[in-house]
């Protein structure tokens, strides 16, 4: 290859480079997310990424990877066979997410806590039926979107 | 609509107006950068507002790729994007170090301040 020739390349690597805004995608775990199939409803921390993954014709399930080692960690109990995962969110520790799943034609909002691999379901109040939900970096405070008589609104839940 | 939680203030968002709907905000640990998505012509792009500078960062994909959702570290350092592309949903990982400085947790010290007691 001549030296014009690279001299090109890395004028049009910078170039792509500089398209991106200044974002670069990261590599090791984007491959791990591809093997996981189709992927929805992220929620990121410095050390987690907490999704939902179905791989082809497969269920969905919630999934917790651990972003020091590029790979899914074990949550026992949360997934379900009897449970489709709508939304999830994990605080700054992995230790806490928060899920939105249908169950038997209802949605239910429940906290998970990873240490003691509990499952709580939290109620809503007055009810209602949640669709998203969103978890404060320090775990103390769940953001829910809520429908309720045809209107959507964001309920703030303070957590012990 | 951003808003303090310990006043119940609305607080001003200089470059969104005429760029909606929005969709799928998030926020940094000290609501120092707000990423979503906003309206670009027929497209949807990620943006991060920068309030302190009042700077907003348009994040950038190749062609063929389209950001549904999205999710910011809460220290601003890296972002997960729901793309569709080719038919196929993915979350990817971006990061956002070179673009944006760390919004770090309270209380947290990064470096210097002398030595340990």
């Amino acid at each position: 290859m001549s030296r014009p020739q690279r001299i090109l390349i890395a004028l049009c690597g910078l170039l792509l480079v500089g398209c991106q805004g200044g974002m670069r995608p990261i590599q090791a775990v984007n491959q791990q997310l591809n093997r996981l199939g189709d992927s929805e409803s992220a929620s990121l921390s410095r050390n987690w990424l907490a999704l939902i993954a179905s791989r082809s014709g497969g269920r969905a399930q919630v999934q917790l990877i651990d972003r020091r080692r590029n790979a899914p960690v074990p949550l026992q109990g949360l997934n379900r066979p009897d449970c489709l995962p709508i939304s999830v969110a994990v605080d700054q520790q992995g230790e806490r997410l928060a899920l939105v799943r249908q169950r038997d034609d209802r949605s239910e909002l429940v906290l998970y806590r990873r240490s003691i691999q509990t499952t709580q379901a939290l109620a809503i109040e007055p009810a209602g039926v949640p669709r998203r939900v969103s978890l404060s970096a320090d775990g103390r405070v769940l953001a829910v979107e809520v429908s309720r008589s045809g209107l959507w609104q964001v309920d703030l839940l303070e957590l012990p | 609509m951003l808003q303090e939680r310990r006043s119940g203030r609305v607080l001003p968002l200089q470059h969104l107006r005429n760029r909606q709907p929005h969709s799928s905000p998030s926020l940094s640990w000290n609501g120092r950068y707000l990423a979503l998505l906003v309206q670009q012509g027929g497209r949807r792009q990620a943006v991060i507002e920068d309030r302190a500078t009042g700077r907003q960062h348009p994040l950038f994909l190749p062609a063929g790729q389209d950001p549904q959702e999205l999710s910011l570290a809460p220290d601003g350092q890296s972002i997960a994007l729901e793309l569709i592309s080719g038919g196929n949903q993915r979350v990817q990982l971006f990061d956002l170090s070179g673009l944006l400085e760390p919004d770090q947790a309270p209380g947290r010290i990064e470096s210097g301040g002398g030595p340990q007691p």
